[in-house]
C-alpha cells in the first residue's frame, strides 16, 4: 500500500475504534455489537489480503490489529477480515477444492482456542462478531467450513466465540510452506492486537499517574510508581519490536523463518503484555478492580489472547527443539 | 565471654523453644518466637569475637587467596568449633538451631562465605562420624576438630556425577587390612589446607548392586600427599578458602579409617543433608543480613542531588524488599532447625529454607551493590565480595533446581523428573 493510503486506512479505522469503543462492560449488548459490526464491516478492510499479491503487507495488518487492540472493542477485525481471507488467499494458491459458502467465514480453532493437534476435539468460531460461517485449518492442512452454534464462553467479555459444528465441509489443502505462513501469519496477528492493548492501557495508566493525586502530588511523581511504568513500557516495547519483527518477516523472509519469528513474538507477547497491564492495573489501583471501569477488559483480553493458538509452553518448547524438527 | 563451654546450660538444645505453644493469661497458646537467652549469648559472643576481623582483613584474604588462619584461630579458642560434637568428644553437644545461629552470624560478620566456609566442615561435617563411626575412629579425630587443629574436608561430588552421587566411580578396594582407592572427585572446599578427608567410595560398581545407593563406603581417612594430588580451582568468589579438583592414585587407607558399615556410606550421608541445608541457608541469610546492613548506611550517608540517597523510593523500596524476604526466609530456617533438634521430619522445611534464605541473601546482595553504585563494582566496598559469595549459595551445596525437584516430588507427590 502506497503510505499516504495506509495512513488513510488507519486513521479510518483509528475513527472507528474510538466512536464505537466500549466504555464499560455494562455497555456490551447484542445490538451495540451488531452496530459496531456493521460499521467496521463498512471500511471494506477484508480486501487487505485477499487478492495474490495481497493489497496490504503483513506488516500492514499488523499495524492495524496492533490499532483494533488499542481499544476495548468487540468487532471482529481479525478473525473476518484479517485471518480467514488470508486462508482463502493461501489456499488459492494450492489445492483449493470447493467454493466457501459463507459470505464472511471468520477462523475456527481448537475448544481450548489452540492451533490443533490431530486428535482435536470441540472446535469453536473465534472471533466471529458478523461472521456466518467458519474456517478450520486442520494439524496436516486439510481445510473445513463449519456452520456455527451457540455462543460459547470465554472469559473475554469482547471477543465472540460460538460453538462450531462438528462435521464441515472440505474446502482444500493447503501446502506445507502455506500451513507454516498461515500459523505465522495468525500469531501475528493475534499478537499485534495484544501488543495494541498492553501499550494502550499502559498509556492509560500513565495518563492517571500525571491526574491523580495523593500526599498533595501526582502519584507519577513517587520513584515506585514511576519505575513500575517505565518497566511496564520497556515490556510493550519489546513485545512490539518482536511481533512487528515477525510481521516483516513474513513479508521477507522464507515461512520457516517467519513461523519461527512469529512464535518468539507470540512467546514475548503472552508474558509481557500481562505483566505490561498488571503494572498499569497497580497503577490505577482500587478503581481498577471495578466492573465499571476497562481495566478488566484490557486484563481479560490480554489474558486469554496469551492462550490463544499457542501458549507459552507451547511455543517454547518448539523453539527449543533443534530447527530441522520444528 | 570466651566460649560456650563456660556458660552454656548442658540441655541447652533442648530447651529451644521458637515455636513452643505456651499457656498465656486465660490459657490462649500464644507461638514464643523469642531466642532463649544462651541463644541470644551465642549471637553476641560470636560477633563480639569476630569483631577485630574488619572488611580489610577479609578484603586481604580474599585477594591473596589465602587461609584465614587468625580468624580460625580465634574462633577455636573460643571453643565453638566443637559446638555440636558431644561433650565426650570434646565439644558441647548442642543443637543444630545453635549451630545455625554460629554461621549465620560469623557470614554476617562481615566475613561472609569466606569466614563460613573456614569453619563450615568442623561444624556440622562430622555428623556421620558421630552417629556411625566407631569409639576409636571418634576418639582419634574429633577432639582434635573440636580444638580446631584437625582441619578436614568433605569428599562426594565427582566430575561425572554431578548431584547424581550415586554415580561415583572412586573406587576403594579391599586389600587385607587397608583399602586402595584411586578416583578424582571436584569442587572438595578446603582440600588444600586439609588434613584429612571424608571420602565416599564405591566399593561395588553401581552395576553390580540391587539399588543404586548400595556399595557406597564412607572414610575419614588422611590426604597422603604422595598419593593425592590437589589442584584448586580458579573461581569468582570465596577466594580465602580454596576449591579443589581432587586426583587419587592408590591411596592406602586402614579400615580403621571407615567410617561404619561398608556399602552403608550413602545412607550415613543422608543423614546430614537436611543439616547441610540448614548450616547453609543460615550463611546465606547472614550474607545478606551484612549486605543489607551496609546498603542502608549507605543509603543514609551517600548525598546526591541535596539529599541522602536512600530518601528515594528507587533505592528505599528494593531494600525494604530485601529486608522482608530475608525476614521470611529466616522464620522458615528456625523452624527447620526446631523440627530437626526435636527429631522430626524436617526435608521439606530444611529444603525450602535452603531455597529462600539463598534466594533473599543473594537479592539482597545485589541490591546492596545496585545501592552502592559504581562504588559496589570497587574492592573498597565489601558489597561485591559479598555479591559473589552470595551467588555460589544458589549453587552449592544444592542448586535451586534441585530443591524444587525435591520439594515437587517429595512434598506434592508429583512424578520424579529426573
Amino acid at each position: 500500500m502506497e503510505r499516504d493510503e495506509f495512513t488513510l486506512v488507519r486513521d479510518m479505522l483509528r475513527a472507528f475504534a474510538t466512536r464505537f469503543r466500549t466504555g464499560s462492560a455494562d455497555d456490551v449488548k447484542a445490538q451495540t455489537r451488531a452496530d459496531a459490526q456493521r460499521a467496521l464491516d463498512d471500511l471494506g478492510l477484508t480486501g487487505l489480503r485477499r487478492t495474490s499479491p495481497p493489497a496490504a503487507t503483513v506488516q500492514e495488518c499488523a499495524l492495524l490489529a496492533e490499532e483494533h487492540g488499542r481499544q476495548p472493542l468487540t468487532t471482529s477485525l481479525l478473525g473476518t477480515a484479517l485471518l480467514a481471507p488470508e486462508l482463502l488467499r493461501l489456499l488459492d494458491d494450492g489445492e483449493r477444492a470447493d467454493p466457501v459458502h459463507g459470505d464472511r467465514p471468520t477462523v475456527a480453532l481448537a475448544g481450548d482456542l489452540r492451533f490443533p493437534d490431530p486428535d482435536a476435539v470441540g472446535l469453536v468460531a473465534w472471533d466471529c462478531d458478523g461472521a456466518d460461517t467458519a474456517l478450520f485449518v486442520h494439524a496436516e492442512g486439510r481445510v473445513t467450513e463449519h456452520e456455527l452454534g451457540a455462543p460459547a464462553p470465554t472469559a473475554d467479555l469482547l471477543r465472540g466465540v460460538r460453538r462450531a459444528s462438528a462435521e464441515g465441509r472440505p474446502v482444500g489443502r493447503l501446502t506445507p510452506g502455506a500451513h507454516r505462513s498461515w500459523q505465522a501469519y495468525a500469531l501475528v496477528v493475534v499478537a499485534s492486537e495484544l501488543v495494541g492493548a498492553a501499550r494502550s492501557f499502559v498509556g492509560q495508566s500513565v495518563d492517571y499517574a500525571r491526574e491523580r493525586q495523593q500526599y498533595g502530588q501526582p502519584i507519577g511523581s513517587f520513584q515506585a510508581v514511576q519505575h513500575q511504568l517505565a518497566d511496564a513500557t520497556v515490556l510493550v516495547e519489546a513485545c512490539t519490536s518482536a511481533a512487528r519483527y515477525a510481521a516483516w518477516c513474513l513479508d521477507s523472509e522464507t515461512p520457516d523463518r517467519a513461523l519461527t519469528a512469529a512464535r518468539v513474538a507470540k512467546a514475548e507477547v503472552n508474558s509481557s503484555a500481562v505483566e505490561a497491564v498488571y503494572a498499569g492495573m497497580q497503577v490505577f489501583g482500587g478503581i481498577a478492580q471495578t466492573w465499571e471501569h476497562v481495566a478488566h477488559l484490557y486484563l481479560r483480553r490480554v489474558l486469554v489472547g496469551a492462550t490463544a493458538l499457542a501458549t507459552t509452553a507451547d511455543l517454547l518448547t518448539v523453539l527449543a527443539a533443534p530447527e530441522a524438527t520444528r | 565471654m570466651k566460649g560456650p563451654t563456660r556458660t552454656l546450660d548442658p540441655d541447652f538444645g533442648l530447651t529451644f523453644s521458637m515455636f513452643y505453644i505456651s499457656a498465656v493469661g486465660k490459657g490462649v497458646p500464644a507461638v514464643d518466637f523469642e531466642l532463649t537467652e544462651d541463644q541470644e549469648t551465642i549471637r553476641k559472643a560470636v560477633a563480639g569475637l569476630l569483631r577485630d576481623f574488619d572488611d580489610r582483613y577479609w578484603m586481604e584474604k580474599d585477594r591473596d587467596h589465602a587461609f584465614p588462619e587468625e580468624f580460625y584461630a580465634a574462633v577455636a579458642d573460643g571453643g565453638w568449633l566443637g559446638i555440636t560434637i558431644p561433650e565426650e568428644h570434646g565439644g558441647h553437644g548442642l543443637g543444630i538451631t545453635e549451630a545455625t545461629l554460629l554461621l549465620e552470624e560469623v557470614a554476617r560478620s562481615g566475613g561472609g562465605m569466606n569466614a563460613a566456609s573456614a569453619i563450615h566442615m568442623s561444624i556440622f561435617g562430622m555428623h556421620p562420624v558421630v552417629v556411625h563411626g566407631s569409639d576409636e575412629l571418634k576418639r582419634r579425630t574429633l577432639p582434635r576438630i573440636a580444638r580446631g587443629d584437625l582441619h578436614v574436608c568433605f569428599g562426594v561430588t565427582e566430575p561425572g556425577a554431578g548431584l547424581d552421587t550415586t554415580s561415583i566411580t572412586t573406587y576403594a578396594r579391599r586389600a587385607g587390612d587397608h583399602y586402595v582407592v584411586s578416583g578424582r572427585k571436584v569442587w572438595i572446599s578446603k582440600a588444600l589446607e586439609s588434613e584429612k578427608i571424608l571420602l565416599l567410595t564405591r566399593t561395588a560398581r553401581r552395576d553390580e548392586v540391587e539399588k543404586p545407593t548400595d556399595g557406597m563406603t564412607l572414610f575419614l581417612t588422611d590426604l597422603d600427599r604422595d598419593r593425592v594430588d590437589i589442584r584448586p580451582i580458579p573461581k569468582m568468589g570465596r577466594n580465602a578458602v580454596s576449591s579443589n579438583e581432587v586426583f587419587i592414585d592408590d591411596l592406602r587407607v586402614p579400615v580403621e579409617d571407615r567410617v561404619g558399615e561398608e556399602g552403608q556410606g550413602f545412607r550415613y550421608l543422608l543423614d546430614g543433608l537436611n543439616p547441610e541445608r540448614m548450616l547453609i541457608a543460615a550463611e546465606a541469610l547472614g550474607i545478606g543480613r551484612v549486605a543489607l546492613d551496609r546498603a542502608v548506611r549507605y543509603g543514609r550517608e551517600r548525598e546526591v542531588f541535596g539529599r541522602p540517597i536512600g530518601m528515594n523510593q528507587g533505592i528505599q523500596f528494593p531494600l525494604a524488599d530485601a529486608l522482608a524476604h530475608l525476614d521470611a526466609a529466616e522464620l522458615v530456617l528456625r523452624k527447620a532447625t526446631w523440627l530437626y533438634d526435636q527429631g522430626r521430619p524436617c526435608g521439606r522445611e530444611a529444603n525450602t529454607a535452603k531455597y529462600l534464605c539463598a534466594d533473599a541473601g543473594f537479592t539482597a546482595a545485589d541490591r546492596a551493590l545496585q545501592t552502592h553504585g559504581g562504588m559496589g563494582y570497587s574492592e573498597e566496598y565489601p558489597v561485591a565480595r559479598f555479591f559473589r559469595e552470595a551467588r555460589l549459595m544458589r549453587i552449592a551445596p544444592v542448586s535451586q533446581e534441585m530443591v524444587l525437584n525435591y520439594l515437587g516430588s517429595h512434598t506434592l507427590g508429583l512424578p520424579r523428573s529426573y
